[in-house]
């Protein structure tokens, strides 16, 4: 177990640049996650780091090695892939044992360390099949097995709940982390699952277009966006085109619509200028009821029940659509179309960025 | 899905061609291969043997004629799968610019007529052919060698006719194998040399084997290539099922030996498809 170092790691494919100059520091025994959309960088990050992709510029430093150069055989790491990569010729104990018998071990000592990574992934019954004849799930444990049964110094993974269903996502999540914490190591998780990032990193890297946005805890990212992109990118945004009405510090106030003012926490534009409005759906508040003296009021346009949560589209007087959310069962989870309510918006959820930066 | 009714509508125009022009031609070859021989009228009338089969089993020459067939099966088959594999992998993951020009490069030579390249191979192999003049030349050698009308001859001009088909085959059965699984094993520690080892190669098993069934039962069913680099005495089955058919007008003969080529054939097949699933229940 090792900490992981990037110094102004850099990747480009002709004049593509994928990757730009990405410093970061994974501590010891910490769990960080990159996210982002497709085609930002993060899968390029890990493959460089695993070996396999070949930097341009920059240096990768596990603990206090430079291995830039090395190849990735030499590395020490473990890498758990989407598409799990196993070894579909070689039984499960088969595949665990794969990277102990490169380091040399035999024997007593390399069923021990099989079974023991088995029994980690509760896999400890399967050691005779082979990779088809165990489910989606199974496979991935066997590949995190694999990964984890030669004790690399880092544990990376690439996207490796992508290709399993919601329900199994969820649980692997929860026995992933639970996994990460109980063995300490040093975990570079690769994502464009957001809830997935938030819910298990210490802290999370936003990557966009090969730029690291914002590289901080997951609390950081989600309440105080360092930039436009992550703003948009993280909770589930309602996204309108505005105009900056009044500058504050940081923030200010917005001007939507045909008039509607809202104070904003983050305005990224000066007084006047035309931006891109995220205010996430869960700060938007409802309430059925009176609204004679609401200072925000709108009509239910639009509702889907989507078990915990009841989504509504609500149309405001100002001729603008927001999308809200009500926990359900609520108060607020029955209202139906065409009922009036009134709105209250969190303004630490509403951010502001120039226009033309909108992804 | 194509259901049943409508899987044998579109088999059905082939299946009739396959069925009267080959399976009924072939299946009246069967009576002929149990008929006796009479040197100058042809099937003595009226008489049947098993004879024609069991001299294939018993008569030294067939016998030799046979292994000679089936070793040199073998040998081209040998020889296409280690000249090929390394040109195949480099098409299946080399770089994309060089894919096209070099699958071009490989399948060029069967845009040319058979006979032509076996003539070219003549003109490259015989006693005063440019290999050995070049040789003499070049006083390595002071007699010519002897490249035609053997072993030699014969395995040089049938891998270099069946060497398409086998990288063809192979270039599939590599790009099949997934460059993750490949990935994950230099990730664990596996050399260059080990990954190909443990991962490419057994994965691409499947179409080693396809490719080496192909061309083994291609290599002991050719006729013209050895009948030109073979000459008249250095016979395979093909060119003396052909002699006899042709110069002998020993048709029995000649049809046993046919069915034992086809069941020879035949039999390669099925043993080689029984081994690919074995090794893709494995696999």
């Amino acid at each position: 177990m090792s900490s992981l170092t990037f110094e102004r790691l850099g990747k480009s494919y002709g004049a593509a640049v994928v990757v730009s100059d990405v410093s970061l520091t994974i501590r010891q025994g910490e769990f960080v996650s990159l996210l982002g959309p497709s085609g930002c960088g993060k899968t390029t990050i890990l493959r460089m780091v695993a070996g396999l992709v070949e930097p341009d510029r920059g240096r990768i430093v596990i603990g206090e090695e430079d291995v830039t150069a090395l190849p990735p055989n030499r590395r020490g790491l473990g890498l758990v892939f989407q598409s799990y990569a196993l070894f579909p010729h070689l039984t499960v104990f088969e595949n665990v044992a794969f990277g102990l018998r490169r380091r040399k071990v035999v024997g007593a000592e390399l069923d021990k360390r099989v079974r023991e990574a088995l029994a980690l992934v509760r896999l400890d019954a399967f050691g005779a099949r082979y990779p088809r004849q165990l489910s989606g799930g199974q496979q991935q444990r066997v590949a995190i097995a694999r990964a984890l049964a030669p004790r690399p110094r880092v544990l990376l993974f690439d996207e490796p709940l992508s290709n399993l269903d919601a329900q199994l996502r969820d649980e692997m999540q929860i026995e992933l982390k639970r996994l990460q914490r109980g063995l300490g190591i040093t975990t570079l998780f690769v994502t464009h699952d957001q809830s997935e990032a938030l819910s298990m990193s210490d802290r999370v890297g936003v990557m966009a277009q090969g730029v690291m946005q914002q590289f901080a805890t997951p609390e950081d990212i989600y309440h105080r966006p360092a930039t436009g992109f992550v703003a948009s990118f993280i909770g589930k945004p309602n996204r309108l085109a505005g105009k900056v009405a009044s500058r504050h510090g940081a923030g200010g106030s917005v001007r939507l619509g045909d008039g509607l003012i809202l104070p904003a926490a983050q305005i990224g534009a000066a007084e006047g200028a035309t931006v891109d409005v995220v205010i996430r759906q869960e700060a938007v508040g409802l309430n059925g009821g009176p609204v004679e003296n609401a200072a925000l009021r709108g009509v239910v346009a639009l509702r889907s029940f989507n078990g915990a949560r009841v989504q509504y589209v609500v149309r405001l007087d100002h001729g603008i659509e927001l999308v809200a959310e009500a926990a359900s069962g609520g108060a607020n989870s029955a209202l139906t179309i065409g009922s009036e309510v009134s709105l209250s918006i969190d303004p630490r959820s509403i951010f502001a960025t120039p226009a033309e930066v909108a992804s | 899905m194509i259901r049943t009714r409508h899987g044998i509508m579109l088999l059905a125009p082939l299946a009739l061609v396959l069925v009267g022009f080959f399976l009924v031609p072939v299946i009246m070859m069967l009576p002929t291969s149990f008929r006796e021989y009479q040197p100058g009228l042809g099937l003595a009338p009226g008489t049947w043997t098993l004879e024609n089969y069991t001299q294939i089993v018993t008569d030294d020459y067939y016998r030799e004629v046979i292994s000679r067939t089936l070793g040199l099966g073998l040998l081209v088959t040998l020889a296409c799968l280690l000249l090929g594999y390394p040109v195949a992998y480099l098409i299946a993951r080399g770089p994309d610019r060089w894919r096209v020009p070099l699958i071009l490069l490989v399948v060029f030579p069967m845009m040319l007529n058979l006979v032509v390249r076996s003539f070219g191979w003549i003109a490259l192999l015989a006693n005063h052919g440019l290999v050995n003049n070049l040789l003499i030349e070049l006083g390595l050698i002071s007699s010519p060698l002897k490249l035609m009308f053997n072993l030699t001859g014969l395995m040089i001009g049938l891998t270099h006719i069946y060497l398409p088909f086998m990288v063809l085959m192979l270039v599939v059965a590599i790009r099949n194998v997934p460059r993750d699984v490949e990935a994950a094993a230099a990730v664990l520690g596996s050399t260059r040399v080990h990954v190909f080892a443990a991962v490419t190669l057994p994965l691409s098993a499947p179409g080693i084997l396809a490719g080496s069934i192909l061309v083994f039962v291609l290599t002991i069913s050719a006729l013209v290539t050895p009948r030109m680099l073979g000459g008249p005495t250095y016979k395979v089955m093909a060119t003396l099922i052909y002699d006899e058919y042709m110069q002998l007008l020993d048709w029995p003969s000649g049809s046993a030996l046919s069915f034992a080529l086809t069941f020879m054939a035949v039999g390669v097949i099925w043993l080689s498809s029984r081994l690919t699933k074995r090794w893709a229940g494995m696999a």
